[in-house]
């Protein structure tokens, strides 16, 4: 094969790729092509490695990057020597979520108004209530939240109240003086010299660090139903007590609540939020996050942590929804999926949502009771 | 398979590195593309191995930087020697000479004050390119991040006192990352990737035999096999190459020539070292004894 050729199917390549989601910029072809004086392009297998420690730049482009290298360089070059572009077969068509809709549509408005007055759905659990043990509250933090009725909701929001406190406390807790590193802190060094004549004895300061704040996407769909009037206290909870929090909503789009949470009482957050629509329909994660992606680019960055609060149950392309994770994933500096689903041990994450979301996740925990919250706070520093 | 990379696979493997044709094909593009090699991956699969090794092939020095949060360019690059300019200063007043304050001043800002921190060390090595290990670059800020970048793209380095300071070799540069953090787009552009996961069971079959001596084939095998699906369960810390290792010298010294309940329960603190993952192990096999973790018979 002339090097001519080879280059321009490099380059070709490389289109291919871009075209697949990998950021194949002009410095990756060019290094390609250099690589190949020094690759055995007459084997397959050491031409593959050798394109892929030049073109993947991260784990979860490496399936994206074995297609297209299984379509684009052919095992057997026939006569013309150069493969030619080779479609990749399109990832499943999309389920219709007609039905979802129209129904979720006529649930949506009815879900809230049930929620703070304590008439339930008549959805009965079969679970007995909990006798009261030595530890009331234990108890209670250790029950899943689909078994608890809405009678509880006041005990629930103040133990929620507690833990949000203590998250909070994890998140902004400052930097102390360190004996070593960082800048001089001059005035701890005049202070500590101040008996020697001249300044030997340096002290030092850890560097100031910005604020994390924290962006919550919590799932309102009807699959979420039993666990997001609690999420949702625990999205107020958490925003009453910690200042630098954004929080939005998704079923089928997304929607801003952090001003609908900026209230006093949480009856008073469930009376803003009825004018909020869109609740207890169907999921679409993906288009979701896209939106986010759109409209509020500017909330995500290192210092931010963002939690997705959700079940994956998708209806959407999971393609969409891995690509929109991985736009927020390069920017944010942790992305935390809290799937309440998780608390049942024997949940897989096989929907097709969840399995496309979870490579791109920093920590894939619990949300279905107040213990799996309270761990959180482990996850909340950066 | 090129004749360079397979003596790359086969100088690593020489430096008791068991090693895979990903990883040689990356090392070889690497030395020669003169692109920095990030490897990513999980801990404990040898990726600060890579670079080690390679400053043995190249028989060069290796220099290492270890990151950590709140690494500052001071710590990385160069400090003065502040107390000794200090003494310095002192013991001048004392000689009382009266020379400008000019050259007083030039001289405590000269090389004898410089400390050199590794990025410094990396580019004034006189005799040839060292290899410069960047590890665990997950865990600096981005600021810090977008200033080494700058250094590897020109390789000189500006001190305001004294002047530029050029490479005389560019050094072969390897950046591990935990992914505790995603690093930047910027970054990932300029490096060569390399992922290792952990290694497959004929890969760990063979780093067992290469690194525990007097452990028979039997154990191995089972070794191997048993930390394979370990790994599959979901712990909080998954055993990486270092405890299978740990594990297996343990098991020779113990002169076990297989593994039995007993034995696994006994030496468990070598590959679990959390107390949850503990738990949900004990409880794993309560379930279906160890029958699950050992190769088939036969």
């Amino acid at each position: 094969m002339a090097a001519r050729e080879l280059s321009s199917a490099v380059v070709r390549f490389a289109a291919l790729l871009r075209r697949h989601g990998l950021s194949a910029t002009l410095v990756h072809v060019t290094d390609a092509v250099r690589a190949l004086d020094h690759l055995d392009i007459a084997d397959r297998g050491e031409l593959y490695l050798g394109l892929k420690t030049i073109f993947v730049g991260r784990p979860e482009e490496a399936p994206a990057f074995d297609r297209c290298f299984e379509a684009f360089w052919r095992r057997e070059p026939d006569g013309e020597g150069i493969p030619g572009l080779v479609q990749i077969p399109p990832g499943e068509t999309r389920e219709s979520d007609a039905t979802l809709k129209s129904s979720g549509q006529k649930r949506e408005s009815l879900a809230l108004e049930t929620w703070g007055t304590g008439a339930d759905e008549g959805e009965d659990t079969g679970e007995p209530l909990s006798v009261p043990a030595a530890s009331d509250t234990e108890a209670l933090i250790g029950r899943d939240f689909a078994t608890f009725g809405a009678e509880q909701l006041d005990e629930i929001l103040r133990l929620t109240l507690k833990i949000a406190r203590r998250l909070a406390h994890r998140i902004t807790r400052r930097r102390r003086p360190v004996r070593r590193r960082g800048r001089v802190d001059i005035r701890r060094t005049l202070r500590a010299n101040l008996t020697k004549g001249d300044l030997i004895d340096l002290r030092f300061r850890e560097r100031k660090r910005k604020k994390v704040r924290l962006v919550l996407l919590c799932d309102v769909s009807g699959s979420m139903d039993l666990y997001s009037r609690f999420l949702l206290q625990f999205l107020f909870a958490l925003q009453s007590v910690f200042g630098r929090v954004e929080t939005f909503t998704f079923s089928t789009r997304l929607t801003r609540i952090t001003d609908h949470l900026r209230a006093r009482s949480y009856r008073q957050v469930l009376r803003r939020l009825s004018e909020v629509r869109d609740w207890s329909g169907g999921t679409r994660i993906g288009e979701s996050l896209a939106q986010f992606n759109r409209e509020w680019p500017q909330l995500v960055d290192r210092r931010t942590i963002v939690i997705v609060l959700s079940d994956g149950w998708d209806t959407g392309e999971p393609e969409l929804l891995a690509r929109e994770l991985l736009r927020i994933k390069r920017r944010a500096g942790r992305v935390i999926w809290l799937n309440p689903l998780l608390g049942n041990p024997s949940y897989e994450p096989l929907t097709r949502g969840m399995a496309a979301a979870l490579p791109l996740v920093d920590h894939f925990a619990p949300g279905h009771n107040l213990a799996a919250l309270r761990d959180l706070a482990t996850k909340l520093s950066l | 398979m090129r004749d360079e990379i397979r003596k790359i696979q086969d100088m690593m493997e020489a430096a008791e590195y068991v090693t895979d044709a990903p990883v040689a094909t990356s090392v070889h593009l690497a030395m020669r593309l003169r692109k920095p090699l990030l490897i990513e991956g999980p801990a404990g699969v040898g990726k600060t191995e890579v670079a080690k090794v390679m400053s043995r092939m190249l028989a060069t020095n290796l220099i290492r930087l270890q990151c950590y949060e709140g690494l500052d360019v001071s710590t990385a690059l160069y400090e003065w020697n502040y107390q000794k300019q200090l003494l310095h200063i002192k013991l001048d007043e004392t000689a009382r000479n009266n020379r400008p304050i000019g050259e007083k001043e030039h001289e405590i800002f000269s090389e004898p004050f410089l400390l050199r921190r590794p990025l410094l060390q990396a580019i004034t090595q006189e005799s040839q390119a060292p290899v410069l290990l960047v590890d665990e670059v997950d865990r600096v800020d981005e600021e810090f991040e977008a200033f080494m970048l700058e250094v590897f793209s020109e390789w000189q380095i500006t001190i305001p006192e004294i002047g530029t300071i050029k490479a005389t070799h560019a050094p072969h540069v390897v950046l591990t990352s935990n992914r505790t953090r995603e690093l930047s787009d910027a970054l990932r552009r300029r490096c060569l990737y390399l992922w290792i996961d952990y290694p497959t069971l004929e890969k760990e079959i063979r780093i067992i035999e290469r690194k525990v001596p007097g452990v028979n084939a039997r154990l191995t095998r089972e070794v191997a096999k048993f930390m394979e699906t370990l790994r599959d369960v979901r712990l909080a810390k998954v055993p990486g190459v270092a405890e299978t290792l740990d594990w297996a010298q343990a098991l020779v010294s113990l002169h076990a020539d297989h593994i039995d309940e007993d034995l696994v329960n006994e030496t468990l603190g070598c590959f679990l070292k959390d107390a949850d993952d503990l738990k949900r192990f004990r409880a794993e096999v309560t379930k279906a004894g160890l029958a699950p973790f050992l190769p088939a018979r036969g």
